[in-house]
């Protein structure tokens, strides 16, 4: 019988007799996948933090030995002290850690695969081996970003935007090795990326359960299915881009070589067609899974559930004609500049419905306060406040002075940490039970909570301040710059701030590590949530259900007049409900 | 496997269309004196011919739903604006 | 052949009959579209450079081998006909045709590539190279008599290359995944009237491969 590649593997609840490596290290079941993502992902995050550590050590205490410094080769802190070349690596290696190996993959590497086929019904995605490699490829391309770092010359160092010609000349940056791994590892995870993309998309589209209609999907779902296909369309360009630079490198080819001809732009035009795109990858999921955050924690539906999945689909599609606006001062042409300006203030209405759809579900709803809700509504209040920032940079004339500031380092920070990261601590949280049958420590997350909202606002609004009174970014010593000098206690207090707020994570890492093994067994739905994953003991077995479920209505049904609890899971069905109309199909013994 | 039970479209004619509409471009390209932008266009439009056979009859999208063939329109003027946008930096 | 396996390739959902493809065609499709995207980025790339290079481009002919590249040309076409029939015999249940068609788009994939390589080994041989022209090669001559302009030369190597290059590259993937299922799938008759989507898939993507071919033909050899 032929099996043509991607037959999902029908699940039963017998007993499960796949050997450990098979069950937990070449995994095809698209929860451990979305597990292994997460433990790889937290430890880059963890790198790029200390990275970042570095950088605000040499901005906050410049040419001053740096504790632990000592540690560190003379090729990078000679006497703990950092040498303007490491610090550029810096700079450059915090980026691409922090957006290629952290964010992307904690958002889309873990909840895509690990909410996708839960979510919508499925026993898993429809390639699961597809999905392995997926994983598997990942990991290689951070392990060669990771190396990268140790080569004798050093890591790349043209800034994580890599801008040709500085980063296509070894002569000229001093990167070789390094330069070529990050294009090397940059295109690796690009294939990785493509693949999951495939799996995300196709399962979306053709294994929804029965009932399971487009408009019933979560908008956690509807977020992943617009982000995985930006992904698709996005990583490719970015992939030929970072072929024709390593070319450019190593058989002398001669794209972004203005002395032969080619144009130095086209590097930026190809990165920033893809780096747009990016950015709304890495903010959609958090989005999506806020929504669903904030929907359960006011017991309330969503308002205007069908404007938020337009918004979704709105930002997706604007999100391609933007970008421009990262390249206001680059020299391009001002009519296309100014084209770029419109589109860009227009992206801000689709953002701006969602804004005002979750204070909407918000007002007037059973409002519980629980870790996951917390850090759900922080993400509004912090991501409106990036938003903001993002207008003041949308205007061209205004950009002329703030791009290459710290008041851009702010906006992405605002937007990335204030919204993405604090919308992965609330999912995380909140999944923590279905992953690991247990519950993280409510209390701690609190805590945690807390004192990250404190210092991650110490640290980075000032840099508002910074950047307005026009400190540049990626620069090495703000005291070589007299008209710096009167910011540094502000660069001091920041740098400050950023150690205490590094430091406090120690208590979320503890908190996720300890409750793995000593967290509270979990009841089957702790956050008593609609979603179908939910209906899964926890943690959810392989091959989730042994029948896929039927479902009868939409996600947000919270507060229902015709249910006795305030939620109304979507499978279960009331007395009045309609079958499904393939449910007589599912019946003719298709999920046997 | 095929929802829609057709007969299978003339393969061996569109073939012959390819090879005619490759002459085609060949003659086009090295024997006629016609002025040169005319001609980038003409050999342009015989490619997207061309092309548009192969996914229309050899990839079956005439026979595929709407949907689909939707699906897969999307990347294709993305990267018309991507082009269209960059070389308007050596325009101006 | 239960019904359960070939329904898990059909969309299982209720009312609406969505793309109305199944799993492997339309993760084959929508991986299509993100190749759409990387070609873009390099042909893309060609189309701009080339617009806004110094001087005059090489005039069709000069530098590369268009007889030679109109009869492979030729071939890759044949070789989607012949993918094409493959696909339609087993479709009518004929497993004879199957393996007879199947075999000869191999072959002439397989020719494809051999010609492409000595192509390029043709060309390096004449002097032209990614960097573009090596000194002391009969195209270095063509450039002192002025035949060949320099100035755009380095671009042209560059984009010539990378183009056609990973052009090659995937028809090489496509002709290895061919060898793969005619050996242990076509040969053997695992591949039926009613269960046959490995043949139309990889159909798929042999005609993508072509499809590139025939804009890359036209744009890099014949303008």
């Amino acid at each position: 019988m032929t099996t043509v590649a991607g037959t999902p593997h029908v699940g039963h609840a017998h007993s499960d007799d796949r050997s450990f490596l098979r069950k937990y290290i070449f995994s095809t079941d698209h929860k451990i996948i979305g597990i292994q993502f997460l433990f790889v992902s937290l430890f880059f995050l963890f790198v790029g933090g200390l990275l970042a550590m570095q950088i605000r050590w040499q901005l906050g205490f410049p040419n001053q030995p740096m504790p632990g410094g000592k540690l560190l080769p003379e090729t990078m802190a000679p006497d703990g002290v950092i040498l303007p070349e490491y610090y550029i690596q810096l700079v450059t290696m915090h980026g691409t850690f922090m957006v290629f190996f952290a964010v992307m993959p904690l958002l889309v590497g873990v909840y895509a695969n690990f909410l996708i086929p839960l979510k919508l019904g499925a026993h898993d995605m429809a390639f699961p081996r597809i999905n392995m490699a997926s994983f598997w490829t990942a990991l290689l391309a951070g392990l060669v970003m990771l190396s990268s770092l140790f080569v004798p010359e050093g890591a790349a160092r043209a800034g994580w935007t890599m801008y040709a010609p500085l980063s296509a000349r070894p002569d000229l940056s001093g990167a070789g090795l390094g330069q070529q791994m990050w294009c090397i590892a940059i295109v690796l995870l690009g294939l990785s990326s493509i693949l999951g993309s495939l799996n995300y998309i196709t399962t979306v589209i053709n294994m929804r359960a029965p009932g399971m209609t487009w408009f019933r999907m979560p908008l956690s779902i509807w977020a992943l299915f617009i982000t995985a296909i930006l992904g698709l369309l996005a990583l490719p360009v970015l992939s030929g881009a970072a072929i024709m630079l390593l070319f450019d490198q190593t058989i002398g080819t001669h794209f972004f070589d203005p002395a032969a001809g080619g144009q130095a732009l086209l590097w930026q035009h190809l990165f920033w067609f893809f780096g747009h795109p990016e950015v709304y990858i890495l903010i959609l999921p958090a989005m999506g899974m806020v929504s669903d955050m904030i929907a359960n924690g006011s017991r309330k539906p969503i308002f205007g559930y069908h404007s938020m999945v337009f918004a979704i689909i709105g930002i997706g599609f604007l999100g391609w004609i933007v970008w421009g606006h990262h390249m206001f001062v680059s020299g391009m042409n001002p009519t296309l500049g100014s084209s770029f300006m419109v589109t860009t203030m227009i992206i801000a209405v689709p953002s701006a419905i969602k804004t005002f759809n979750w204070m909407g579900t918000m007002w007037r709803g059973n409002l519980r306060f629980h870790v996951p809700m917390m850090h759900a509504v922080a993400f509004v209040a912090m991501f409106v406040i990036g938003g903001l920032s993002g207008i003041f940079m949308a205007a061209t004339p205004v950009d002329m002075h703030i791009h290459d500031t710290y008041f851009i380092v702010a906006h992405i920070h605002y937007v990335l940490f204030g919204g993405s990261l604090f919308g992965l601590f609330g999912a995380i949280t909140f999944w923590f039970p279905k992953m690991f049958g247990r519950m993280m420590h409510q209390g701690w997350g609190k805590v945690h909570f807390w004192l990250t909202l404190l210092f991650y606002n110490l640290t980075f609004f000032p840099m508002h301040i910074l950047g307005m009174a026009g400190h540049m970014r990626r620069i090495y010593d703000p005291t070589m710059y007299d008209f710096l000098k009167p910011y540094q206690p502000m660069n001091q207090f920041i740098s400050v701030s950023a150690f205490l707020l590094f430091a406090v994570q120690a208590i979320f890492a503890l908190n996720f590590l300890v409750s793995l093994f000593r967290g509270a067994k979990a009841p089957q739905n702790p956050w008593q949530d609609n979603g179908l994953e939910w209906t899964l003991p926890n943690p959810a077995p392989h091959g989730n259900w042994e029948r896929v479920p039927n479902v009868y209505r939409g996600p947000y049904e919270y507060s229902h007049p015709n249910a006795t609890e305030d939620y109304l899971p979507q499978s279960q069905k009331l007395p009045g409900d309609p079958e499904p109309a393939a449910a007589s199909r599912a019946s003719q013994g298709r999920e046997a | 496997m095929e929802s829609v039970q057709h007969k299978h479209p003339p393969y061996l004619l569109i073939w012959l269309y390819l090879f005619l509409l490759t002459a085609a471009e060949l003659g086009l390209a090295f024997q006629l004196p016609i002025a040169r932008n005319i001609k980038l266009l003409l050999l342009l439009g015989l490619a997207v011919w061309k092309a548009l056979l192969v996914a229309m009859f050899f990839m079956h999208l005439k026979f595929e739903r709407w949907n689909l063939r939707m699906l897969l329109i999307i990347p294709l003027p993305l990267a018309v604006i991507l082009v269209l946008a960059v070389i308007t930096e050596k325009i101006w | 052949m239960t019904t359960a396996n070939t329904d898990a390739m059909r969309p299982p959902f209720p009312a609406e009959r969505g793309v109305d493809a199944y799993n492997t065609k339309l993760g084959m499709w929508v991986f299509l579209a993100s190749e759409v995207m990387f070609f873009t980025a390099l042909i893309g790339s060609y189309i701009i450079l080339r617009f806004g290079a110094p001087g005059e481009w090489a005039r069709p002919g000069v530098v590369l081998n268009v007889p030679v590249t109109a009869f492979n040309t030729f071939l890759l076409i044949c070789s989607s006909v012949s993918m094409v029939k493959a696909y339609a015999s087993i479709a009518d249940g004929d497993q004879r045709m199957l393996k007879i068609w199947f075999l000869v788009t191999i072959i002439c994939g397989a020719a494809f590539v051999g010609v492409q390589g000595f192509e390029y080994y043709h060309l390096i041989h004449r002097g032209f190279l990614p960097s573009g022209v090596r000194e002391g090669s009969e195209l270095a001559e063509l450039v002192a008599k002025g035949t060949l302009s320099e100035a755009s030369l380095g671009l042209y190597g560059s984009t010539f290359y990378t183009m056609t290059g990973f052009h090659g590259f995937h028809v090489t993937c496509g002709v290895i995944s061919m060898i793969y299922l005619y050996f242990t799938k076509v040969l053997p008759g695992k591949y039926t009237q009613q269960n046959h989507g490995g043949v139309e898939v990889v159909g798929l993507y042999w005609h993508f491969v072509d499809l590139v071919w025939i804009i890359l033909f036209t744009i890099v050899y014949l303008i």
